[in-house]
């Protein structure tokens, strides 16, 4: 079941190195390419459909064609800020395949005509941010970076960004920000980045395991890049399957894979004598499944959109009958509380208010009328931002209160505090 | 007085060069002051805006916005233990208690011989091997209470 | 132009025009805090949401291009619904205690809270702590409880006083504004960031707490502290003036003001003021009321004349008086006293041309060019050297100062009052006492003059603009015009019904008068 397009040799440590990458193949789609019309690149990208694998799925052909058709500097940025909680498939394609992110950014960077690149790397990741800097240091001493790359005229050059902790800066605008040294805040829209992104100029920013792709399109073509996955879904993804599985990690499988035959097969499923009780599909800002829709999803956009969640980064955070809601909800709520930006009130306070309801409704001091203030709450946090950090904290808690409401209720109606300090009285 | 090394200095100098705009050095260089320092005291505020010519508030803006930089002296040994929801489904949280008790600190608090300061912080990007404890730069995962004992104590705590 | 429909009705607006811009020019109500006409558009506070149909989700005003045919919509349910409870994300974490606010009657959270707030709010949990009494720098104090973070403070400092002493630190909802250990918010704009502050976060050391500003009344004026002429109003009652804040004119001063002018309503008050005439010399005063001193001056400068011819007398004018003053008193020496010894007193001429390249300037007078203007127009330009030389000389018997109203600006008030003392008698029109002339030598006429703000006038600022100002309110009835001292030395009464009274008077209140630390 699993398809290793991008990561057909990363049980070889030495694709991590210049040497072994190319002894695969590294660096051979390059060449190619640099003989290619720019935007026949980018009709390529187009016609494979492949969408933004950072949690957005936004279609990445079309993003590159926002950029406007003149001579103005431009930048790409590899969005490597990963930080989804449940999401950890960039880090192992830092750790293992840097050329391979390298050489998809040549491509992309070739095909957008820029000149100068970034991968933004979040700071805790010290090891994969080791590799790539290596990696590019690798890649300048063999002519893969620098002026005149393989003689194709092309000049470009490659850094690396370290964040500093902040989950905001996986946002593209949060991530121009951070990388602009100012504080990571997301920025108004319009402009867009790919009309004014980094230092007000055209920046396009893509996801790392997207840019990768683009190599595995440029090698094979669109048409056979489509052959994987679903026709509004192509191509592989990696998907970190993380929380009560017996194999956790991160498997690569076409778009499109049943979400039971990840868990159940690749992952060996659950642990003896437990039940599945919910799965967050694309990370914790994905609204919850319950067991029953988890066993019909099909990892691909359209049917996890159709169920009312989203697939997200791919990481899927299986839920067994161990856990209680209550408490997952409100370790998600603490985290959304505490990485809102603080710029737009609606996040600012609402993430606040939402993730102290829940603590209290956790801690045993809530009434059955929160569940419905939750919600209204939520609601209310929605599409009224900058980002999508009111939304990523709004969506699971509907979805918890809502399918999991009983459980809530069950959890409000024990109400272990309030009996105590009755005791006391 | 606060002051970075020679060396340290020089290192900010290039980064500000590096970059398209100067200010993209404010993260290097507070970085920089925590690697020689251990940790950003209030006055490397005023000492990098000198340094650097850039706003002091500014740079203080982007000390206080990020969570990597430690606003207070931490131990040599910074624990830093994910209780995200990967990490506390399979026992993060409780890892972190039991770290706290063998080492007798409280969070966020240095251990009376400055060896050990234990935090609980949002995801490392280590679900599918936690739970886990980031210790300095490094990661350690698929941790047990007694595992993660056994490896601080062997790091010196 | 594109056209657009607002709430139903048609506008025309100008191209590039953002939809708030488009309701602002319109004069159509919109909540918003975060906006300012003055600084860029930071779309956080998140209240100007509106409906633009074709449009699934609602759109913030501020930073929504209008394009033509666009048909916006502000007073729908849903807009309302939204609305009020991003109102109410503002109020979770913000104090309810209005009654001991400072900015209660002129709050942004107020105003819209009583117009659309959510009467039944249902935030149960704990508000977040935050530091309260915040020294910013000399002149502004913060509570952070009460900041709703929408930045116009720190987009100030960034953007047009270019200070950079503000940042909001933190994140999500612990962040506060602030400043850096050591680096104070003390710019000569720091107190514009009280102004655009929606709420009660920022207030000025000067003005918090001493008045309730319901009980104030306002007027429009002109700002007497420098060339620039900044558009103000003046807040004040009967007990005097409280405080002056900019009133809007692109083509002077746009939305701001400098602390500097903001200090010259202190001097217009009772307690600083010169209350009745003086007659006399070092150590023997006699007082009088302001008319007789000014009758018995006029007096005098008739007999000199008669005696010496009108090359006995001089005047000596500085720019701080309205043209209309300027004309009258011309009138009574040129015309009347057929003297042609008029001066033109320039207090610090090395600074006059001095320019911080917002809004103050150098010259610290508000009429310069008024009374230049003047001057030519009567055809006395006297040089200074002349001046100096005829009183060295002994030929001046009588010198008329119409002396600076705000004498903190004169750095050569001793100087020049000694070079005016050759004569032997020295008339002099002064709104506050002075120091300088309580110690003259010759017989000295002190004639109390009223302030900018009791008089009705114009200003002639830096760009030669006439800038016409109303009269706000009288705190020294008995003070005189120029134009008033004028027709009494023509020696003609005043009509003493028509004349302004004031409104009432001090009241002795130490509570609010006398000013404890902060």
């Amino acid at each position: 079941m699993q398809t290793k397009l991008l990561t057909e040799h990363y049980d070889k440590p030495e694709f991590q190195t210049l040497e072994g990458y190319k002894k695969y193949g590294g660096y051979s789609v390059l060449p190619k390419a640099l003989k290619m019309d720019p935007k026949a690149i980018i009709e390529e990208v187009k016609a494979s459909g492949l969408r933004g694998r950072g949690g957005a799925g936004f279609p990445t052909g079309t993003k590159w064609s926002f950029l406007p058709a003149n001579g103005e500097p431009r930048y790409l940025l590899c969005n490597a800020d990963e930080g989804e909680p449940g999401t950890f498939k960039d880090r192992l394609m830092m750790e293992r395949a840097p050329h391979q992110l390298i050489e998809g950014m040549l491509i992309s960077a070739f095909a957008i005509g820029s000149k100068k690149s970034y991968i933004y790397i979040r700071g805790e990741y010290n090891y994969p941010t080791e590799c790539v800097r290596k990696a590019i240091d690798e890649a300048y001493k063999a002519g893969y970076l620098g002026k005149n790359i393989l003689g194709s005229g092309f000049d470009h050059d490659m850094d690396v960004y370290s964040g500093a902790g902040a989950y905001i800066c996986g946002e593209e605008t949060g991530m121009i920000s951070s990388l602009e040294g100012l504080k990571g805040q997301p920025k108004l829209k319009p402009p867009f980045p790919a009309v004014q992104g980094y230092l007000r100029k055209p920046t396009i920013v893509n996801n790392v395991e997207t840019l990768a792709a683009v190599k595995y399109i440029i090698r094979d073509g669109a048409a056979a890049y489509r052959k994987y996955g679903t026709e509004k879904s192509p191509g592989t993804k990696l998907f970190s399957v993380s929380g009560n599985v017996m194999k956790p990690g991160n498997y690569e499988v076409p778009l499109g894979t049943p979400l039971k035959d990840i868990i159940f097969d690749l992952c060996g499923g659950l642990k003896p004598g437990r039940k599945l009780k919910a799965v967050i599909p694309g990370g914790s800002s994905a609204p919850v499944l319950t067991a029953d829709e988890a066993m019909r999803a099909t990892m691909d956009y359209e049917c996890l959109a159709q169920m009312g969640s989203m697939l997200g980064s791919g990481a899927i955070i299986v839920i067994d009958d161990s856990n209680s809601m209550v408490d997952l909800l409100d370790v998600i709520m603490h985290f959304y509380h505490h990485e809102s930006c603080g710029q737009c009130t609606p996040c600012r306070e609402g993430t606040g208010w939402l993730s102290k309801i829940v603590h209290r409704i956790h801690h045993g001091r809530a009434e059955a009328k929160d569940l419905d203030l939750i919600k209204k709450v939520s609601e209310q946090m929605m599409g009224k931002t900058i980002c999508a950090l009111s939304d990523a904290a709004a969506m699971p808690a509907i979805s918890f209160v809502t399918k999991f409401r009983d459980e809530f209720e069950r959890h409000i109606e024990r109400n272990p505090s309030r009996t105590q300090e009755e005791a006391h009285a | 007085m606060f002051t970075l090394s020679p060396e340290g200095q020089e290192f900010v100098k290039k980064e500000l060069k590096r970059y398209e705009t100067p200010y993209s050095a404010i993260i290097p260089a507070l970085y920089r002051v925590q690697k020689e320092h251990g940790w950003v005291p209030p006055e490397a505020v005023d000492y990098l805006s000198e340094l650097m010519q850039l706003p002091a508030a500014h740079i203080k803006e982007v000390l206080s916005f990020y969570t990597m930089f430690n606003k207070k002296p931490v131990g040599h040994l910074h624990v830093q233990v994910c209780t995200n929801i990967s990490c506390s489904m399979n026992g993060g949280r409780e890892l972190a208690d039991a770290l706290c008790k063998a080492f007798k600190v409280n969070y966020d608090e240095i251990s009376p011989d400055k060896k050990i300061t234990i935090s609980r912080v949002e995801c490392l990007g280590s679900c599918g091997t936690a739970p886990m404890m980031q210790v300095n730069d490094k990661y350690y995962e698929n941790l047990t209470p007694e595992t993660a004992i056994q490896k601080l104590k062997e790091l010196g705590a | 132009m594109p056209k657009i429909k607002i709430n139903g009705k048609e506008y025309e607006v100008p191209q590039g025009s953002t939809v708030m811009q488009a309701f602002h020019e319109a004069g159509i109500s919109i909540a918003h805090y975060c906006w300012h006409p003055g600084l860029s558009v930071a779309g956080v506070c998140r209240l100007c949401m509106v409906q633009i149909e074709g449009m699934p989700k609602l759109q913030i005003a501020c930073n929504t291009e209008v394009k033509d045919g666009m048909v916006i919509n502000n007073t729908s349910d849903v807009v309302k619904e939204t609305v009020k409870w991003i109102l109410d994300f503002h109020l979770i974490n913000h104090p309810l205690d209005c009654p001991i606010c400072d900015q209660a009657g002129e709050c942004g959270l107020q105003d819209h809270y009583m117009e659309f707030g959510a009467y039944n709010p249902e935030m149960a949990e704990d508000k977040v702590k935050k530091s309260k009494v915040v020294d910013l720098g000399p002149t502004v104090v913060l509570d952070s409880e009460r900041c709703i973070l929408c930045a116009r403070c720190v987009r100030f400092t960034d953007e047009v006083s270019k200070t950079h002493e503000l940042g909001i630190f933190n994140r999500g909802d612990r962040s506060e504004i602030g400043i850096v250990d050591g680096k104070p918010l003390n710019n000569n704009y720091s107190l514009n960031t009280v102004d655009i502050c929606p709420v009660g976060a920022l207030t000025s050391k000067d003005f918090r707490f001493r008045q309730r500003v319901w009980y104030l009344k306002e007027a429009d004026s002109i700002c007497p502290g420098c060339s620039t002429g900044c558009n103000v109003k003046v807040h004040y009652n009967e007990e005097g003036l409280w405080r002056i804040k900019p009133r809007v004119n692109m083509e002077v001063n746009g939305h701001w003001m400098c602390d500097v002018g903001r200090s010259t309503y202190k001097y217009v008050n009772i307690k600083n003021r010169l209350l009745s005439g003086r007659v006399g010399r070092r150590d023997s005063w006699k007082e009088m009321s302001p008319a007789s001193t000014a009758r018995m001056a006029g007096l005098k400068l008739k007999e000199i004349v008669e005696a010496h011819g009108p090359d006995s007398v001089a005047l000596v004018l500085t720019g701080q008086y309205t043209n209309e003053e300027y004309k009258d008193l011309l009138v009574y020496f040129v015309t009347g006293l057929k003297s042609k010894n008029v001066y033109h007193w320039i207090n610090n001429p090395e600074k006059i041309n001095d320019f911080d390249g917002l809004l103050f300037r150098g010259d610290r007078n508000p009429n310069t060019k008024g009374v230049e203007a003047a001057l030519k127009r009567a055809g006395v330009q006297g040089k200074w050297e002349d001046l100096q030389a005829a009183l060295s000389g002994g030929k001046i018997k009588a010198v008329v100062v119409a002396g600076p109203e705000d004498q903190s600006v004169f750095p050569d008030m001793e100087e020049k009052h000694a070079m005016f003392s050759q004569a032997e008698n020295l008339i002099w029109f002064t709104a506050c006492p002075s120091a300088v002339l309580e110690k003259s030598g010759c017989e000295t006429f002190q004639i109390p003059v009223k302030t900018h703000a009791e008089k009705a006038g114009t200003f002639t600022n830096y760009q030669g603009r006439e800038q016409k100002f109303p009269l706000v309110t009288t705190i020294v009835p008995q003070a005189l015009t120029l134009s008033e001292v004028a027709e009494i030395f023509s020696g003609k009464e005043l009509n003493w019904n028509l004349r302004p009274k004031s409104l009432g008077g001090t009241k002795n209140n130490y509570a609010t008068t006398e000013r404890g630390a902060l």
